[in-house]
């Protein structure tokens, strides 16, 4: 993480300037330094790239006895059967309301947080302050859907009872169409909020202390300081943040919708993932599900490059 | 194709990476033809299968060790990537555990057994004795590739229909005949202290149980279609029926509607508990029993009374025929047709096609569908739990533990009804307190049983074998029909709207290719009845 922070730190121009040393010759100047990424890109081939031949099972039908590659040429057979389905408008509403949100939330959230643990003087309150707000991350899935179960209740739940003595009868949370997205986003926000905002706080705690006196020097107030000093100081990590989240942008995360699914909210709780488990993994249909995971995918493959691309026009950062 | 009882959705957390597919390879695992692999669907309750005397006498008649592989949860995940690695154990047993639609797509996986049922004298006498499973257990190809079982003692439905008896007595009040006086009945245990603990507000008029995403199953109000004389099979399924011979899908049907508007009628008046739509199905079994002997629910539907309330609670409820839809009507009521699924349990048993051992294998397959044998591996140890009165006459002992109800005890000692069974007809056998109970609860049932006719008004899913290209069309159109029906299932009981949204929601059923889901339902049963 840090190696492509710093990487992007570096202005693009000189970038280009660098890499006109040949392949061979940078791997026999820098061989220590290829040698240490050589695991990751051993990691990364191996299960990345090589599972990747089983992509022809999308336009292929699939037939198991003729082996995973084998079976007879279909086209774009399943795509379209995805395009003409009933379910694809709905599908991909759904995936993006509930990635977008998650996006734009999630991604502002830390930077708040992260901004005001740094304006709280004194180590040990610092301290207990971060641990508070990152340790939910570690708590799994399970837990978390059955914790905000009980909660929700409509008959028993904690915040249900909340909810009764200022007059707000009948509310059910875990069943409204209406409060699907925003139970999902905030309940995600609590969990990964804290953890999220660690690397803000490590490019925050970076910043020459000499800026700051400037600047009070010159007269600034608390929110001056965190306008003109930390936050153009942690711009370039939100960048790169940003960018990296962008290339997941339809990937909601299936168990917790597909925990958080029941009947009342599955208007607007089926997404794409939990559709390919459904249809895949369950009526055994691997081309068709491969097929809709394929055209996820480059969806997110799209959403990534546009990203860089306007960051590298806006802002001069971009991962590339 | 029946929708099995729904199963928490927090048993079945997973990484659905299909991706991982790619990884796997096709090889067989070849292990010694000493060892016979068998994997084996059983409930989480179920006891080690090492500890049960059953499976030593199987190594025994086998002669081989027998290394069970046991799967209590997440199967539906570990069979689709195991059978698409092609990696599969000596023998698969579950009812039902491998679909009629894995075979279509994994059928060179298996054996065919239909040319090795002279290894098979057990299931060759099954089948004769039976000839509905043999046209069941046979493609239209002549091949066999799983053995179904017979359990016969259980009763002709699962769901059974209970009200608080001594809510009624307490508040001086009839037994319901129809659903207004029902819904009168329900008014009064909300506003009254039916429960009679000085608490007015504890007492829950109906509740069923948790109606999933993916169709109707037992213990649902699905049964209540039954008074317009509408037939349903095994809870209602993904809502196909069958009616004088001819396919229909109750959830564009008027009388669904109907249905779903009394319901709604209970609901904004607050007779159906808060919960109903978002509790799992312990949340509903737990609020079944109540506390102490304080109960909470008035009305609702189980297995049977111990199993729904509790046997602390059992008493006090009463089980009760169909209710009318109104008084004095002549359409004649109908039922859930649960007896094939339960009776005639399909795909009980699956042979790898590439077996360790062949011989041993078919030992085993032969020896589950023994006389003894079926008794043991339905209830439990002969000796222990199964006592041996003659050569044809057995009892079933009540649990050794007094406080676990005969259900749970038999789930307990032995994989029971996923197991391969064949209870043959001419031996006596006493039953269990929880079967007893059954039957006897059944009995209100049976006249509106009786006016379902098994060969018109029962589809016969489990004795279809359809094709591949089929089962996968169905199975496309029903996901998308599902996506739209359970939702507004739960929608307009909970907010009303269904007669203004229903013309358009037919429409819109209509669109997601029902007709042809229809269509191809009517194809395969007229062909069965053409064999019939």
């Amino acid at each position: 993480m840090t190696e492509t922070l710093v990487a992007a730190r570096k202005p693009v121009a000189v970038a280009q300037r660098r890499s006109r040393l040949g392949l061979g010759r940078h791997v026999s100047r820098y061989w220590q330094l290829w040698l240490m990424v050589l695991p990751a890109v051993g990691f990364i081939g191996l299960f990345m790239y090589v599972p990747m031949y089983g992509i022809q099972l999308a336009f292929r039908e699939f037939d198991f006895t003729a082996g995973l590659t084998g079976g007879q040429w279909a086209g774009l057979k399943y795509f379209q059967q995805f395009f003409d389905s009933p379910m694809f408008w709905t599908l991909l509403r759904n995936t993006f309301v509930i990635s977008i949100t998650t996006l734009v939330v999630g991604f502002v959230a830390p930077i708040v947080l992260a901004l005001m643990i740094n304006q709280i003087a004194g180590g040990r309150r610092k301290r207990l302050m971060q641990t508070a707000t990152y340790l939910p991350h570690f708590i799994s899935i399970v837990v978390i859907v059955g914790m905000l179960q009980a909660f929700l209740n409509p008959s028993t739940g904690l915040l249900t009872q909340v909810a009764a003595v200022f007059g707000l009868d009948g509310v059910n949370l875990l069943g409204d169409t209406s409060a699907f997205v925003p139970v999902y986003v905030i309940s995600d926000v609590w969990q990964h909020c804290g953890w999220n905002s660690i690397i803000y706080l490590a490019a925050l705690s970076r910043v020459d202390p000499q800026l700051y006196e400037a600047a009070k020097v010159d007269g600034a107030n608390r929110l001056q300081l965190i306008r003109h000093v930390d936050v153009p100081s942690i711009v370039p990590t939100m960048v790169v943040l940003l960018i990296l989240t962008m290339g997941g942008v339809l990937n909601t995360g299936f168990e917790k919708v597909w925990l958080m699914q029941n009947t009342l909210n599955l208007p607007v709780s089926e997404v794409i993932a939990t559709y390919v488990y459904k249809i895949g993994i369950l009526s055994t249909q691997f081309s068709y599900a491969t097929a809709i995971g394929l055209f996820n995918t480059v969806i997110n493959f799209v959403f990534l490059i546009a990203a860089n691309a306007i960051a590298r026009r806006v802002s001069n950062w971009s991962l590339w | 194709m029946a929708t099995p009882p729904a199963m928490s959705r927090r048993a079945f957390v997973v990484a659905a990476g299909l991706t991982a597919l790619a990884g796997c390879s096709g090889k067989n695992s070849s292990s010694d033809p000493n060892t016979l692999r068998i994997l084996v669907n059983k409930h989480a309750l179920t006891k080690p299968m090492n500890t049960m005397e059953w499976t030593k006498q199987l190594e025994k008649i086998a002669g081989v060790k027998i290394q069970w592989q046991e799967i209590s949860a997440d199967w539906d995940q570990k069979k689709s990537t195991m059978l698409a690695a092609g990696d599969v154990p000596d023998l698969i047993v579950g009812t039902n555990a491998i679909t009629n639609a894995d075979m279509g797509t994994y059928r060179t996986l298996f054996e065919n057994l239909a040319d090795d049922l002279d290894a098979l004298p057990n299931v060759k006498a099954l089948f004769a004795a039976k000839p509905e499973l043999k046209s069941m257990a046979t493609l239209t190809t002549g091949e066999v590739y799983a053995v179904p079982g017979y359990k016969r003692f259980w009763p002709k439905t699962v769901t059974h229909q209970y009200i608080n008896k001594q809510w009624l007595d307490n508040l001086g009040l009839e037994m319901p005949t129809t659903w207004d006086e029902l819904y009168t009945v329900l008014v009064a245990f909300k506003e009254q202290d039916a429960n009679g603990n000085g608490d007015k507000n504890d007492e829950i008029p109906m509740d069923w149980s948790p109606v999933g995403t993916g169709g109707f199953g037992y213990f649902q109000p699905s049964v209540l279609l039954g008074s317009l004389g509408l037939p349903i099979a095994g809870g209602g399924g993904q809502g196909y029926f069958l009616e004088d011979g001819k396919v229909g899908n109750f959830l564009v049907d008027e009388r669904y509607k109907r249905v779903v508007q009394f319901l709604h009628r209970c609901h904004a008046a607050g007779l159906i508990s808060k919960n109903v739509m978002t509790q799992d199905y312990s949340a509903y079994q737990a609020v079944g029993r109540g506390s102490g002997d304080v109960a909470k629910v008035g009305f609702s539907w189980g297995w049977t009374a111990s199993d729904r309330f509790g046997a602390q609670l059992a008493d006090q409820y009463v089980a009760m025929p169909p209710l009318l839809a109104e008084a004095g009507q002549t359409t004649p009521v109908a039922w859930t047709y649960d007896s094939n699924n339960e009776n005639f349990p399909s795909n009980q048993i699956v042979m790898s096609a590439k077996a360790s051992n062949k011989q041993a294998a078919l030992k085993v397959i032969n020896a589950f569908y023994d006389k003894e044998m079926s008794l043991q591996v339905l209830f439990g140890d002969l000796g222990r739990y199964v006592k041996k009165i003659s050569d044809n006459e057995y009892e079933v002992l009540p649990p050794a533990d007094p406080k676990t109800d005969p259900s749970t005890w038999k789930w307990t000692v032995t994989i029971a009804d996923n197991g391969p069974t064949w209870i043959r007809d001419d031996i006596e056998l006493k039953l269990p307190a929880d079967l007893d109970e059954a039957v006897e609860q059944t009995k209100p049932l049976e006249k509106a049983l009786a006016n379902m006719d098994p060969a018109k008004d029962v589809y016969p899913f489990q004795f279809i074998q359809m094709t591949p290209e089929d089962t996968n069309q169905l199975a496309l159109n029903n996901t998308t029909i599902s996506n739209s029906t359970m939702p507004k299932f739960a929608e307009w009981i909970t907010k009303g709207g269904i007669e203004d949204q229903w013309d358009k929601y037919v429409q819109q059923i209509q669109n997601a290719g029902l007709q042809k889901n229809i269509d191809i339902y009517q194809r395969y049963y007229d062909e069965y009845m053409k064999t019939r």
